[in-house]
């Protein structure tokens, strides 16, 4: 079938203000990998380039496509993939989403061919992956932000073009939107002043993260200092001070698997306050190769590599997993302290980078279970079995604990920290120590609940008191992972501390007593059968979730659901009587007239090209001469134009015959 | 008596077969030029008045004169010149000695069919004295109103690429042309068969009437009964719309504009034998009648802008529910 040289206009492709919803669009996706990613270049060139894309294509929007033209597009892409390999498997450019700027380049090369609506589209819905993509290491209250403007710039093409095409007059109804926006601004005001607001997360048996959105600026409650202390070169930890933690990324960490990212060990209690006895440190060069550190633990599964990019400046302190085969920071030394925790001489400003090579310990349970009591003589290790500060109460609670599993070390380990994980719940709301109150016995006779300091400090004093040997250990937890990404992201809250365990045969081993964490966060590669990530990257889908929140608004939960009900009944109300309301209109149409532009529908696609918008029934006859039904199609157009505009439309039975002509 | 009774319409077909006559009749003169021809026609039958605009020789006046000859009767032909008054047009009192009275002689406006030639190069008060009588159908001489013959056309011609010594129209005045036509240049064909034609005389001495000025009459009539159905009409709203959207528009085109293009499309469907306009009568109608009255910025060619916003706009849909 010949075609015409030119496209059919339609006033989608003509459409200048759709364009540039979909190039704002773009926009979007690449401000988030640029406000995400702070990875500048790609999204800047791939801005520049869709912006040439969008004029050419619009431009050439009549022309049909050139070979030359192309192989020119294809040629690109095969570019864009070039660097995409060189940036993620060769790490040349040091992107830091290449799969988002992969995606970028794409979107600006493709921009060059936009020519139908569903080009159009698919630019959108890439746009979106983008953002998406740069989202991956951030959910706050600018994603939200973004992910509305994108979905505007969808609204804004869906209106230029759809909306064009059909015809539709739209108005936006100034005054029922006005009272529409001030009756929900007043119901909101409203809402703020009578519902009253939570003093705890709900309780029960659910569970609910909620997330909390305030970034922690480091002065929040009195007196002033967050659960663990994250800023500042201190030493110290203290039960006694009470803080919150936000949202915020700390740090990205590239890495092989998912551990715990430790920090700074604490060995010695007392009044509350854990601070660390044994003070000096080794003088490291900055590259420490493996033949520094000596040999690793005896049955390690193998070593993985961990990148950390720092987001906000920290102590310098090296936070990353332990035992350590070889690390690299960019400082001008490091110095070890006996713990094993490298430390630099300033702090760690936001944007440094460094990486540490990391063992994988062999911490099964089975091979766990093999290790014998530890057997001390007199003064040695003391700091690691110093409990005087725990009451006596508190020794006989932690007797009770592990009561008839005393068989190993491993044994009265694990029952310790099972008790605590059973009997205590976790809360990050709880009051402040009484003076004169230990802060462990608060914990474990007045609160009964407590965050990760206080269960740690409990299960380390109570483990010291029944011979083995413990200490804390601060630092991150994983964060989020994602095994897609291979990366994970450190906010705030992941701020934990834990336990050390010794084991005559395996040295410190983490014990993590806190609820809802395992109980022996030992490293393991991740799952890697696919999608294993999926179900992670929606945090808040949990079941219960929702019931739970509501429960927590009271009588006043019923709002929402009747919000929805009232939506739903008065969407079908409006969709029926539309439906009455036509179907009263069509049959008061001519009887033929229907059937005739049914007909003339199927006409249309039969012959493969629909009118366009602007082509008068004539014309698109005259462009459909080699159509099959030809013949057909004369007669059917000269009926349509008596029927539309002459208003003689034809009878069903001369309708019904015409449609019998059709091959 | 036979005035009273309401006349039966002029069938469509019969319509069709007299402006045919009328075509054919021009074309024993004019060689070729179907379009311009028909667009000059259905000007006359739409009871608007049109300007041919091109250079010197190619045909205008003789087109317009034999339109003229061939709808029968009276012709005037105003040559205009930068010294025409306007009583040259619209005539003057002149004192009659015998009778010591004064007699009115009426001026060349009181015909039929009025040729306007290089109108642009009378000055402004004639050339507006000129379109009052083309807008109103009557002029006003010395406080006695008096009105022009029925049907009354003005064919005006103009030479759009001479400077010296013209008054170009201005646009409000442009505006009283229903269309405007160029009469381009004629096909190597078209060229030796007007020499051809010219070897031992002028054909035009030949020319007979073939319509009556009744049947011109009843052809308006009919031309005022052709239905233009709402869809049409939401179609010429949306096109001057999209025309007035144009950024590139300065003077976008008047109501006057959209009722002449209703008008001119009612008439160019007569010629088909149609009494129903259809939209494609509009597409093609819309550069003649509207591309000489738009003011454009810039170096943008009206006829340009035109072309696209017909490739733009959409059909109101067949479909009414």
């Amino acid at each position: 079938m010949k075609l015409p040289r030119l496209l059919p206009a339609s006033p989608v492709e003509e459409s200048l203000s759709g364009r540039v919803f979909v190039y704002l669009g773009f926009g979007i996706g690449c401000l988030g990998v640029a406000i995400y990613g702070q990875d500048y270049v790609v999204p800047a060139v791939g801005l520049a380039i869709a912006a040439l894309g969008h004029i050419v294509s619009y431009r050439g929007r009549r022309q049909k496509r050139s070979i030359s033209g192309q192989a020119l597009v294809a040629s690109m892409v095969f570019a864009s993939m070039a660097y995409f390999l060189a940036d993620s498997v060769g790490a040349i450019f040091g992107g830091v989403m290449p799969q988002a700027n992969f995606a970028i380049l794409l979107v600006a090369v493709t921009s060059f061919d936009l020519k139908t609506r569903r080009n159009c589209y698919s630019s959108l819905w890439i746009s979106l992956a983008i953002l998406y993509l740069a989202a991956v290491y951030a959910w706050d209250y600018l994603f939200a932000v973004l992910a509305g403007v994108w979905f505007v710039c969808l609204a804004g093409f869906w209106a230029a073009s759809h909306l064009r095409r059909l015809g539709a007059a739209f108005r936006l109804p100034a005054g029922a939107a006005a009272v529409a926006l001030l009756a929900a601004t007043g119901i909101g005001v409203l809402a703020f002043f009578f519902i009253p607001q939570p003093q705890a997360f709900p309780s029960g048996p659910l569970v609910v993260s909620l997330p909390t959105f305030s970034q922690f600026k480091g002065e929040i409650e009195n007196p002033a200092l967050p659960l663990v202390q994250i800023q500042g070169s201190t030493n110290t930890v203290d039960l006694r001070y009470r803080g919150r933690l936000g949202d915020a990324p700390v740090m990205y960490v590239r890495t092989g698997a998912p551990a715990y990212w430790r920090g700074l060990v604490f060995d010695t209690y007392s009044d509350g306050v854990w601070t660390s006895s044994r003070r000096g440190g080794t003088p490291f060069p900055p590259y420490v190769p493996a033949r520094l550190l000596g040999p690793g633990p005896d049955h390690n599964l193998g070593t993985f590599v961990q990148t950390f990019r720092l987001l906000r400046t920290l102590p310098g302190v090296v936070n990353a997993a332990y035992p350590i085969e070889s690390l690299y920071v960019p400082v001008g030394q490091l110095a070890r302290d006996p713990y094993g925790t490298f430390h630099t001489p300033g702090v760690l400003r936001a944007g440094q980078t460094y990486s540490v090579v990391s063992y994988i310990p062999d911490l099964s349970a089975a091979r766990l279970e093999q290790d014998p009591m530890p057997q001390f003589e007199s003064g040695d290790v003391a700091w690691d079995l110093e409990y005087t500060a725990l009451s006596t109460d508190a020794r006989l609670l932690a007797q009770h604990a592990v009561e008839g599993h005393t068989a190993t070390e491993y044994d009265i380990v694990t029952a310790l920290t099972s008790w605590l994980q059973d009997n205590y719940r976790y809360s990050l709301e709880i009051g402040h120590v009484r003076p004169g109150v230990d802060a462990v016995d608060q914990f474990l006779f007045v609160d009964k609940k407590g965050y990760c300091e206080q269960f740690a400090t409990a299960a380390a004093l109570m483990l010291r008191s029944l011979g083995i040997p413990a200490r804390l250990a601060t630092g991150y937890s994983t964060g989020t992972y994602d095994p897609v990404l291979n990366q994970s992201v450190v906010r705030e809250r992941d701020a934990h501390a834990w336990v050390e365990v010794f084991f005559p045969n395996d040295g410190w081993v983490p014990l993590d007593p806190s609820p809802g964490y395992a109980g022996l966060p030992a490293t393991k590669f991740p799952d890697r059968w696919a999608a294993s990530g999926i179900a992670r990257l929606i945090p808040h889908l949990t079941i219960g979730a929702a019931p739970a929140i509501l429960a927590s608004a009271g009588f006043l939960g019923v709002i929402p659901p009747a919000i929805a009900i009232a939506l739903v009944v008065v969407l079908a109300y409006a969709w029926l009587r539309r439906r009455l309301v036509r179907r009263r209109l069509r049959a008061a149409d001519p009887p033929g007239s229907s059937d005739l532009l049914d007909l003339y529908d199927r006409l249309q696609k039969r012959s493969g090209r629909r009118r366009a918008p602007p082509e008068t029934p004539l014309e698109y006859w005259g462009l459909m001469q080699d159509a099959p039904d030809e013949a057909v199609l004369e007669e059917v157009t000269q009926a349509v134009n008596e029927g539309a505009y002459a208003g003689r439309w034809p009878e069903r039975a001369r309708v019904r015959e015409l449609a019998e002509r059709l091959s | 008596m036979a005035s009273a009774t309401p006349q039966p319409a002029l069938q469509p077909q019969r319509a069709a077969e007299l402006l045919g006559r009328l075509e054919s009749n021009v074309h024993r003169v004019i060689v070729g030029k179907n379009e311009v021809v028909r667009l000059a026609a259905a000007g006359l039958v739409a009871g608007g008045h049109v300007l041919l605009q091109d250079i010197p020789g190619t045909g205008k006046t003789m087109l317009a004169r034999v339109l003229a000859t061939s709808v029968g009767g009276t012709f005037r032909r105003i040559q205009c010149t930068p010294d025409l008054l306007p009583s040259d047009i619209t005539g003057s009192s002149v004192f009659n000695q015998k009778d010591l009275t004064f007699e009115f002689v009426p001026g060349p406006i009181f015909a039929n069919v009025v040729l306007a030639d290089e109108v642009n190069r009378a000055t402004p008060r004639t050339q507006s004295a000129l379109l009052e009588a083309m807008g109103e159908g009557q002029v006003t001489i010395e406080g006695v109103t008096r009105q022009l013959e029925k049907p009354f056309f003005v064919v005006a011609t103009q030479n759009p690429t001479e400077f010296h010594g013209t008054y170009p129209l201005p646009e409000s005045q442009l505006d009283r042309f229903i269309l405007a036509a160029e009469m381009g240049p004629p096909t190597d064909e078209e060229a030796m068969e007007v020499l051809a034609r010219r070897e031992h005389g002028d054909p035009i001495g030949d020319l007979r009437a073939v319509l009556t000025l009744q049947e011109i009459s009843d052809l308006q009539e009919a031309a005022l009964r052709v239905v233009a159905a709402p869809a049409i009409r939401a179609y010429i709203v949306a096109l001057l719309n999209a025309i007035r959207a144009r950024p590139e528009v300065q003077l976008p085109a008047s109501m006057r504009a959209g009722l002449y293009l209703q008008r001119a499309a009612q008439a160019w469907a007569l010629f088909a034998g149609r009494d129903f306009v259809l939209p494609d009568d509009i597409k093609r109608l819309v550069e003649p009648v509207l591309a000489h009255r738009l003011g454009m910025r810039g170096r943008t060619k009206a006829r340009e802008m035109l072309g696209e916003v017909l490739a733009q706009v959409p059909l109101p849909p067949l479909r009414q529910h």
